[in-house]
């Protein structure tokens, strides 16, 4: 095999290609007029590239339905794109890191045809409208089809789930815009940058101390789910501290169960609870795993909890960042360190594990912050590029990813962490804190401490 | 990782494993989408445009902002 680079180097390399492509693509197209108007640019400027990595739609019961366009005809090419952008970045990939892209070209193939497969799964109506989100479906169509039929050789060289998870992470990175964090001022801060560290934190010792589960990486990816956003954050620190495959996947399983549970039944809990919907949909933004679970629950309250859920998640989003470099310091200084071994000095020793992938997944993010703090029209400028292409881009390579570990998984290797129970009951008890502390500071900031007097 | 299993008993499982998630997924689902709180449920993330399969802000129909009522209601910087 010929010397390549290192799996993380090439994940950043190829991650931070796509964003500077993103931007300058997007930058090349900036719309003539009112450039600086979000009433005319909802959702960022509009970026050529959005037609080249589409996902397949919503359908009822014809899933084909999936593949149509607007107007109602066939129109399967943007998913076939998406599919291409797969096989180009596994393939670059592949190149980069010494391997060979001809023994890898067959099975990348059929590695984006299942991703496809498990996003049809995702979007049946139902499926979607009760937050079942795609990464479970990657992992239960690998996990069948590894375990029903087994993975051939042909397809052992495009296995390369963790550069399509670390790739995924460095684009995904684009996203996390700290200029977020200020969007509910005071309150807002409070209730995010308190609540899910000490709730982050606590669950984790709880889990390693208390429960003594063996696994640190599996009680600090379940944490991270948890208490920061869901699905998002565990692949984000299983990847800072090296989690196993099958605690990455029992992590976004137990994480959707809840999910879906805390969907239904947090909006008539705080209606009988009598909560004001302001401190309702804080409450609900901070404590629901998923960002669209919470705005599905917080709407469900009313516009008012609605907006005020999905701020205060957004807010919760933005701090990814932080939480998995924090996650991926402590393990390459702490965690990872051999007693037994030469002696260096802490930095030094923590440098040379420190995943390289996550200083990709920063420099991403602060660009990108950076870009979008500088006035009106760079906001609509990263929000455009992000929204359009690089979010699509990480869902189709995460969505592999999952594929990749659903597929290299056996059943019989997640039994032993079930069957314990004490990956649930460190979910439970930690969701039970974060409830908690979440409802006492919404009601502190939202309802009493910053709230202005209503005139009589 | 799995070794490849026999063809014709990787075959009889993927074909009866693929005719599972076909009947659940095209059969069962869009029954239980007809379901009197289900397909409440559905309605309303429908009318409001919420797509609550989001995994991050980005995903979401419309972008969180500042609500414009916020400042009314709330002291944002004391």
């Amino acid at each position: 095999m010929r010397q390549g680079l290192h799996e993380d180097v090439a994940a950043v390399v190829i991650g931070l290609a796509a964003v500077v492509l993103a931007l300058a693509v997007t930058w090349a197209a900036r719309p003539a007029e009112e450039p600086g108007s979000r009433d005319r640019h909802p959702k960022g400027w509009p970026t050529p590239l959005a037609a080249t990595v589409g996902t397949p739609g919503t359908w009822t019961d014809q899933p084909l339905v999936a593949f149509h366009g607007k107007g109602g005809g066939l129109a399967i090419t943007p998913t076939l794109l998406g599919m291409g952008w797969v096989v180009l970045v596994g393939g670059l990939g592949t190149l980069l890191t010494g391997g060979s892209l001809r023994r890898f070209l067959l099975g990348g193939c059929l590695l984006a045809v299942l991703a496809c497969l498990a996003y049809v799964m995702a979007s049946q109506k139902l499926v979607k409208y009760y937050n079942l989100e795609y990464p479970l479906w990657a992992l239960a169509v690998g996990l069948f089809v590894g375990n029903a039929a087994g993975v051939p050789r042909w397809l052992a060289p495009a296995l390369v789930g963790e550069f399509f998870i670390k790739t995924g992470l460095v684009v995904f990175g684009a996203e996390v815009l700290v200029s977020r964090l200020l969007a509910l001022g005071l309150p807002g801060l409070l209730t995010a940058w308190i609540v899910t560290p000490v709730v982050l934190v606590t669950t984790y010792l709880f889990g390693v101390h208390l429960l003594k589960i063996p696994s640190r990486p599996l009680c600090m990816t379940l944490s991270a789910d948890m208490s920061v956003c869901g699905v998002s954050a565990a692949i984000a620190t299983g990847a800072a501290c090296r989690a196993r495959k099958e605690e990455i996947s029992l992590t976004i399983g137990l994480s959707l169960f809840f999910t879906v549970i805390m969907m239904v039944a947090m909006p008539p809990t705080i209606r009988a609870m009598g909560l004001d919907p302001i401190v309702g949909g804080a409450w609900i933004g901070g404590t629901i795993d998923a960002t669209g679970a919470v705005v599905a629950a917080g709407e469900s309250l009313g516009k008012e909890a609605g907006e005020v859920a999905a701020t205060v998640k957004m807010i919760q989003n933005s701090m990814i960042g932080l939480i998995a470099f924090a996650v991926a310091a402590y393990w390459a200084g702490w965690i990872d360190r051999d007693p037994g071994g030469p002696r260096g000095t802490l930095a030094g020793e923590a440098w040379r594990r420190f995943p390289r992938f996550i200083l990709g997944f920063l420099a991403a993010s602060l660009l990108c912050s950076w870009l979008h703090s500088q006035g009106p029209e760079q906001a609509l400028w990263v929000e455009g590029a992000t929204t359009g292409f690089t979010a699509k881009l990480r869902g189709w390579l995460f969505c592999t990813g999952f594929v990749c570990m659903g597929l290299q998984t056996n059943f019989r290797e997640l039994a032993p962490l079930l069957a314990s129970g004490r990956p649930v009951v460190l979910y439970l008890a930690g969701q039970a804190l974060n409830l908690a502390l979440t409802l006492a500071m919404a009601s502190l900031t939202f309802g009493w401490l910053f709230r202005k007097a209503v005139e009589p | 990782m799995s070794p490849l299993h026999s063809p014709s008993r990787a075959v009889v499982r993927l074909v009866a494993g693929g005719m599972l998630i076909a009947a659940v997924w095209c059969g069962l689902f869009p029954r239980l989408l007809e379901v009197g709180p289900v397909k409440r449920h559905v309605a309303l993330m429908e009318e409001r445009r919420v797509d609550p399969s989001a995994m991050y802000y980005t995903e979401l129909e419309r972008l969180p902002l500042r609500p414009a009522w916020v400042d009314d209601v709330l002291v944002l910087w004391p």
